[in-house]
């Protein structure tokens, strides 16, 4: 019956060490500093997993149309630039003053599945600034985003300023618009 | 069993055949490929201090590089060992300076290539390239 003290004592022990380290502040909470490297590979990797198990059931359609990812395109312009970036453009300076920083995505569509897009687009990341967007998107309009997501690989620095271009001269606004943040010119025509 | 003079004699002749070998291979060290300084100690630059900004910055989301957590992008090179490269994007030779470059106005360079000026200051620049010339 030793050993079952012995387990009870370790786990209070454990606690203990917890609540001395939540309790005392020793954890350092700022985003000035970064991770200690085994909390940032735990934490990464349970992110991933998280994605990959909660999105496994969801049912991805197997191709998007050109509307889909213009659609998506000028949600991402007007949204996800600051944050993300875009090919040959840099997202905000704040972005780079997070822990963790909001990755470029031109290889998003390369690390996940079209499924798993959806549920990090949808869903969000806890403790980071990303948004759960489908709280404030529709279901298509969520996938429009993977859509664009799934083109981005394909999209070069011309291209991207291209479409920006089109864009602007276009009647139809996005869902929010707002000025585009990177290094192009005047932000995009917003209408009432 | 007590060591006798046959057995000292043995471990002393051991020991200094030990000690030959040592002294003798010690000059083979510098046989082993190495630079004679790390590049970045000619123009400054803390590499611990650009392994943060290389997370800061997203770097990994489009480059490989080794040593840093989740860099596994294949947007751009992979940039492990990248003091060997012989060129910098394929246009400007890799120099501490042109490496400082090409970080902080990549648009510049190569007008039009997916990497973004992120607005790295010099000493920004400086700490990344002493990260990717870290010795490996």
């Amino acid at each position: 019956m030793t050993w079952l003290v012995g387990v009870a004592c370790s786990f209070a022990a454990m606690g203990a060490g917890a609540l001395v380290v939540v309790e005392g502040g020793l954890f350092n909470a700022t985003a000035s500093t970064p991770h200690l490297r085994v909390v940032a590979i735990a934490a990464h990797t349970a992110f991933i997993r998280s994605v990959e198990v909660r999105a496994r059931n969801i049912e991805a359609p197997t191709q998007f149309t050109g509307a889909e990812v213009t659609a998506g395109f000028r949600d991402y312009d007007a949204s996800c630039v600051a944050c993300h970036g875009a090919p040959g453009v840099s997202n905000a300076a704040w972005a780079h003053a997070m822990t963790p920083p909001p990755p470029y995505l031109e290889d998003a569509a390369r690390r996940w599945r079209p499924r798993e897009l959806y549920w990090i687009v949808g869903q969000g990341a806890k403790m980071t600034a990303m948004p759960a967007w489908a709280e404030v998107r529709s279901d298509g309009e969520v996938w429009n985003l993977v859509a664009f997501l799934e083109a981005l690989p394909y999209l070069g620095e011309a291209d991207y300023a291209r479409m920006r271009a089109a864009a602007r001269t276009a009647s139809t606004p996005s869902p929010e618009p707002r000025a585009a943040i990177g290094k192009s010119g005047p932000p995009p025509a917003s209408s009432p | 069993m007590t060591p006798d003079q046959g057995c000292l004699r043995f471990s002393q002749k051991l020991g200094t055949l030990i000690a030959l070998a040592i002294v003798c291979a010690a000059p083979l060290s510098a046989c082993v490929r190495r630079p004679a300084e790390p590049r970045w100690a000619k123009f400054g630059g803390d590499p611990s201090q650009g392994a943060i900004l290389v997370g800061r910055f997203s770097c990994g989301a489009c480059h490989q590089i080794v040593g840093v957590q989740g860099a596994d992008g294949k947007v751009g090179p992979p940039l492990s060992t990248f003091a060997d490269r012989t060129m910098i994007a394929g246009v400007l030779p890799n120099t501490p300076e042109n490496l400082v470059r090409w970080l902080r106005h990549p648009q510049t360079v190569v007008p039009g290539n997916a990497m973004p000026d992120v607005g790295l200051s010099d000493v920004q620049a400086r700490d990344i390239a002493a990260y990717l010339y870290r010795d490996r």
